[in-house]
């Protein structure tokens, strides 16, 4: 091989691998990319079925009913719309009636949110950032104090 | 008096680091040996300096002087002795003097060690490092001072967040922030060596054991951290993709790449420009994870503008070190010469290609944490990164590489040989496949992915002992002639080796872990019995237990294989009283190199408790492999050769590592 | 004056570490790079001749590696020869010396008189606690002995002597448990367990709760001549609606005084209010007791800051004053708005306070006299 050649080669298995991985991070971006919903949204835009978005409210007070085997169900609220979810395993230390939560799964045909996670943070006073402005826009939140924490 | 005094010693690191800045760099370009003499011994003084005020800050936690702002905010008198002391780095403000303390610790090594550099190279390099010490000395007094005081100050302070009250989360950031910080020197050298216009071989062996130190510590930092969140979380899982963890791992892999082509320029003189480069992003993505992480933008883009002048003041400095240090090198590099030529098909082909994919699952990182914070402050839509993207991206970037991994060392230099370096690896090649026909032959045919990747993990493990063996020639010679020549091995082949071979095993342990792992989730009531990968679990019931600051509901169960008592788990659920806060204790038994965990959830008022049970084989050997790539580092670091012309004793070194910590 | 000494000495052995290696280096014959590269390249050539003798490398490989390596070593070589000629030293020496001597010390003397504060001294915890008592906030001791109690919670004479403090800083209900705490420990006698009801019905805005009576009767029952748990159990049976009962109680102690008692106006004030009280039975015994914040108000104080708290409680002073200015109100209420304004250190409006006092009882000499008395005890003058 000539020096010419030798360069081409690098140059060219360089440009290869990184056209790879920008191709690949452009189709995972555009495949993998969850939305943050509310239950408005929801209610309003009705969305493809199996399309993995994350959802964000206040879980209704009262509305938690636990079944045997881990299996949990609750409400979801934004004070406009409400959405039943429900969720197979451990809670989070700081899910609580009244408070904000994040899940993330699928809205079932039946529209019925199927979780498959549950978030919550290491923090005592912690309203999820997402929740926080999707109340704010429903304009229910009142707890300017709480969220500066 | 005493707290005055640790403040002043700050205010009085901070003028020594201006004149460090200033007199050996214009010595180092006036060529002028007296102004560059100063560089060593100011950079030391400045390290007495921060340590004495370090040293103050950890009397006022441990006499509880709740005059001193941070001590009232963070401590408390009844807090346990061990939590005092580390509570010291337990908030922000302690945290960053701990950051400035290591900075400039790596500064006073390098004066005290660095005998053998030439003396501009030194001069100037201290007095980059000068450069970051004095900035960000100034952002601790401006916007974070840790010796704020209260005139009147109240009897009891308020506590330290009991989820920081853990021994992991205590060593896990000194460790991190070694690892982090030592990346300063490395950027330090290439920003001299850029002013110097000295970019050379002997250049790139000088860097390296200041590289390999402060990547053995990132790797031993980043484990710890793991190991923390997957016991204290209660979770179960070890690595999150979330950005604080990603914020880590972007300088780990910058900081590998920079380890692999630095040792092309120093054999080669070739991937100058960069390797500069990589030392620059390497260090500019440890100031990135620290601005992430100390200005709030991870927990709020919102949250910046809250408190904006913390973070006002790390990104100004940010720019100010990243896009000085880029422009410098935009203006110098085209001047560097370009150094030896290689064929595709040679060690340093396999170096540049990892250095390709190393940099390239960098960048996925790098978009995945940053592109919903970007979105968010450009369009104010809300969207998350997860898991999926990362696996979707870092996991097919990064099969590639650990396929290449065992070539790389058995290739020659400048020309390689593929068919006699694949020769070299056959048994281990065997050895791969027969691993992973007996994966298939255990699990059957549904899971295609996982026998593979474990075939990829044995690959890796035993590409690195061939690589060993074929060094000193075994087959040729007999084992006990081979003995002796294995001892006389230069430490750096060993390093390269036990590096490989960790990685092998972390593979192996992620591999087995997400593949293999079994959960159960359920409701059980007393004399309930959970069945799990052969495991009985007992249910005997859960009783209320009192901690010094916490109470908890505790599950006892009777572990049992096929009858036989295997082990007592007790996982509990607490509640910090001070701050009413809940956590979860999960309650982990070993056996071998897996583990069951058990966490507990949510009781349901009749004695019965959700629990959750997980069988997660072989993970253990994720953390114990990392452990064995930084044991790779420091017996590379060991290696005789690095002591020429280059920071003397490492043995001393590794001794003086962990001072900050105490 | 220690502490700038010690100051000075850490700015000069600063200014030292600058000023001592600058005269000490000489004027070195090699370049400022030194001959550390050719170290490093002879080091590799050796290096290459050692694998090569283990046969770690081919021979040719070996022999393109050391062309290459010499080559730049020959390169260092010629750099330093450069170099070496080029080295200047103009007078920059006394710039730096002027630098370490006086911009040193000034930026950091500087720097440090606007971020520090020299005149504020260290609190360690421990020596707080051991300061000389005299010199200390009743806060400190009563947290020393808290810390003595909580190490010996079995000594009695450490809850007596805490008891009474606790009433005055007004945590009345501590005061109450650690009254329970003596007498677990000591024994009941008289004067703790009357004392102890009295820091209930202070904790209890007033109203006597079932077990402060209990503890006046049991206070009654050890010494019948004891006139205080009498009292308090004369108001509990007004509060209970037993008027009847209450008012035999009253009589009973007001005949058993001589006159010069200071509760005696009270008494006779509580006297006189249920006895023309007949017609209207449905004053409720809320009105009975002193109007004082509600156990919302002093829950939500005690969430709040320092600050907050001096204002809360300034408010509900304030309160209390405009009510009594519009409204009138009890003996006991005009002594605790007296006692507020002297606890916040109001001096001048306790005063004004006790004029208007004084002006609202001009007609009811009793009422007089217990005010007056009221005001000398808070060493008010009444000028």
């Amino acid at each position: 091989m000539t020096r010419k050649q030798r360069r081409l080669t690098l140059i060219g298995t360089a440009g290869v691998v990184l056209a790879s991985a920008f191709g690949l991070i452009l189709f995972a971006l555009y495949d993998e990319l969850v939305f943050f919903q509310s239950p408005t949204d929801i209610a309003l835009t009705p969305l493809p079925s199996g399309q993995r978005i994350r959802l964000g409210g206040l879980v209704e007070e009262g509305s938690v009913v636990r079944s045997d085997n881990a299996e949990v169900s609750f409400r979801v609220t934004d004070m406009e719309n409400t959405i039943s979810v429900t969720y197979k395993g451990i809670l989070p230390d700081l899910f609580r009636e009244g408070q904000g939560v994040v899940t993330e799964g699928i809205v079932s045909p039946a529209g019925i949110f199927i979780a498959d996670s549950v978030l919550a943070k290491h923090d005592e006073n912690y309203i999820p950032k997402e929740v926080a402005e999707a109340l704010k826009k429903q304009g229910h939140w009142q707890g300017g104090k709480a969220a500066a924490n | 008096m005493i707290v005055e005094f640790g403040h002043y010693a700050l205010v009085l690191a901070f003028a020594l680091s201006l004149v460090q800045s200033v007199v050996p760099l214009w010595g180092a370009l006036a060529r002028d040996d007296r102004l560059m003499a100063v560089a060593a011994p100011v950079s030391v003084t400045t390290f007495i300096m921060v340590l004495l005020s370090f040293a103050v800050l950890t009397n006022a936690y441990l006499t509880a002087d709740f005059s001193v702002l941070n001590v009232l905010e963070n401590s408390h008198s009844a807090k346990p002795l061990v939590y005092k002391f580390t509570g010291v780095w337990g908030n922000h403000e302690g945290s960053m003097l701990l950051w400035v303390l290591i900075l400039v610790f790596f500064g006073a090594l390098v004066g005290f060690f660095g005998g053998n550099l030439p003396k501009d190279l030194r001069a100037a390099t201290l007095a980059v490092q000068g450069w970051i010490s004095a900035g960000f000395i100034l952002f601790l007094l401006a916007t974070s001072n840790p010796f704020a005081r209260v005139a009147n100050p109240p009897l009891e302070g308020a506590d330290l967040n009991p989820i920081l009250q853990d021994i992991g989360l205590a060593i896990h950031p000194p460790l991190l922030y070694v690892g982090y910080v030592g990346f300063s020197i490395t950027f330090s050298f290439a920003v001299a060596a850029l002013i110097l216009g000295r970019t050379d071989a002997a250049w790139a062996r000088w860097v390296r054991p200041w590289t390999l130190l402060a990547w053995s510590f990132l790797t031993l930092g980043i484990a710890m951290g793991s190991y923390w969140a997957y016991y204290e979380l209660g979770w179960g899982g070890w690595w999150f993709w979330d950005p604080v963890e990603n914020a880590s791992l972007m300088p780990w892999l910058a900081g590998t790449a920079l380890l692999h082509s630095a040792i092309v320029m120093e054999r080669r003189e070739a991937l100058k420009i960069w390797t500069i480069l990589l030392a620059i992003f390497t260090f500019s993505l440890s100031l990135l994870g620290t601005f992430l992480v100390r200005s709030g933008v991870l927990t709020s883009v919102h949250a910046f503008a809250t408190d904006p002048t913390r973070g006002v003041f790390i990104l100004a400095l940010l720019c100010f070190f990243i896009g000085g240090s880029l422009a410098l090198y935009a203006w110098r590099a085209p001047a560097l010469k370009q150094g030896g030529l290689f064929a595709p098909i040679s060690r340093e082909g396999a170096l540049v290609l990892n250095n390709l994919f190393l940099t390239s699952a960098c960048a996925a990182v790098f978009v995945g944490t940053l592109y919903p914070l970007f979105l968010d402050a450009v369009t104010g839509e809300k969207i998350s990164v997860g898991a999926p993207f990362f696996n979707l991206t870092f996991g097919p970037l990064m099969v590639p590489l650990l396929i290449a991994v065992p070539f790389g060392p058995v290739l020659s230099w400048k020309r390689g040989d593929l068919l006699a370096a694949s020769q070299r690896l056959y048994a281990a090649f065997g050895l791969a496949i027969l691993m992973t026909v007996f994966t298939f032959w255990l699990w059957g045919m549904d899971m295609v992915l996982a026998p593979l990747g474990v075939g990829l993990a044995v690959w890796v493990m035993a590409g690195a002992v061939a690589e060993i063996l074929t060094r000193v020639k075994i087959l040729e010679i007999g084992p006990s002639r081979a003995f002796s020549r294995l001892i006389g091995l230069p430490g750096s082949a060993w390093g390269t080796s036990m590096a490989h071979f960790g990685v092998g095993v972390t593979v192996l342990g992620i591999v087995t872990a997400s593949a293999f792992q079994e959960e159960r989730i359920a409701t059980v009531r007393p004399g309930d019995v959970v069945e799990l990968s052969g495991y009985q679990l007992t249910f005997d019931g859960a009783a209320p237990r009192r901690g010094p600051n916490f109470t908890e509901e505790v599950g006892h169960f009777t572990i049992r294989q096929g009858g036989i008592f295997v082990a007592e788990l007790d996982p509990s659920k607490r509640v910090y009283t001070a701050r009413q806060m809940p956590t979860t204790e999960a309650a982990i038994h070993t056996t071998g190199f897996s583990q069951l965990y058990l966490s507990l959830g949510e009781s349901r008022g009749d004695g019965a408790v959700d629990v959750r049970v997980y069988f997660k084989p072989l993970i253990t050997l994720i953390w114990i492999g990392c452990v064995i790539m930084a044991l790779g580092g420091a017996v590379s670091i060991a290696d005789r050769r690095l002591r020429v012309g280059a920071p003397k004793p490492a043995r001393k070194r590794k001794s003086a590592a962990p001072a900050p910590a105490e | 004056m220690v502490f700038w000494i010690l100051i000075a000495v850490m700015t000069a052995a600063a200014a030292l570490s600058v000023l001592v290696p600058m005269s000490r280096a000489r004027r070195s014959q090699d370049g400022p790079s030194g001959n550390a590269d050719e170290a490093v390249y002879r080091d590799q050539l050796s290096a290459i001749e050692a694998e090569l003798k283990r046969g770690l490398i081919e021979p040719e490989a070996a022999g393109a590696a050391r062309t290459e390596i010499a080559r730049r070593l020959l390169n260092a070589h010629d750099n330093h020869e450069r170099e070496a000629g080029r080295i200047s030293q103009a007078p920059r020496l006394k710039f730096v010396q002027g630098l370490a001597l006086f911009a040193l010390p000034a930026v950091a003397v500087g720097l440090y008189l606007f971020f520090g504060a020299p005149d504020v001294p260290d609190a360690p915890l421990a020596a707080r606690l051991q300061a000389p008592a005299e010199e200390q906030s009743v806060d400190i001791l009563v947290a020393r002995v808290e810390r003595h109690l909580a190490e010996n919670p079995e000594d009695g004479q450490g809850w007596v002597v805490i008891a009474p403090v606790y009433l005055s800083i007004g945590r009345a209900q501590d005061s109450a448990r650690a009254y329970a705490q003596a007498i677990r420990l000591l024994g009941p006698r008289q004067d703790w367990l009357t004392d102890m009801g009295e820091a209930m019905v202070i904790a209890n805005q007033g109203l006597v709760p079932a077990e402060a009576r209990q503890a006046f009767e049991q206070a009654a029952a050890m010494d019948a001549s004891a006139v205080k748990p009498r009292f308090f159990l004369a108001i509990a049976l007004g509060q209970e609606g037993r008027k009847s009962e209450a008012i035999e109680a009253w009589r009973n102690l007001i005949a058993g005084a001589d006159g010069t008692e200071a509760w005696l106006g009270a008494a006779r004030n509580e006297l006189a209010e249920l006895a023309g009280a007949d017609g209207q039975s449905d004053r409720t015994s809320q009105t009975l007791a002193p109007r004082g914040p509600s156990q919302e108000d002093v829950a939500a104080s005690q969430d709040m800051s320092p600050v907050d708290r001096q204002a809360m409680i300034r408010s509900m002073v304030s309160g209390l004053a405009e009510r009594l200015a519009d409204e009138g109100g009890s003996v006991s209420e005009w002594g605790q708005l007296m006692q507020a304004y002297v606890v916040l250190g109001e001096m001048q409006s306790a005063e004004n306070a006790l004029e208007d006092a004084q002006a609202a009882f001009a007609d009811k000499p009793e009422d007089l006299s217990s005010i007056k008395d009221a005001a000398r005890q808070l060493g008010l003058t009444g000028s």
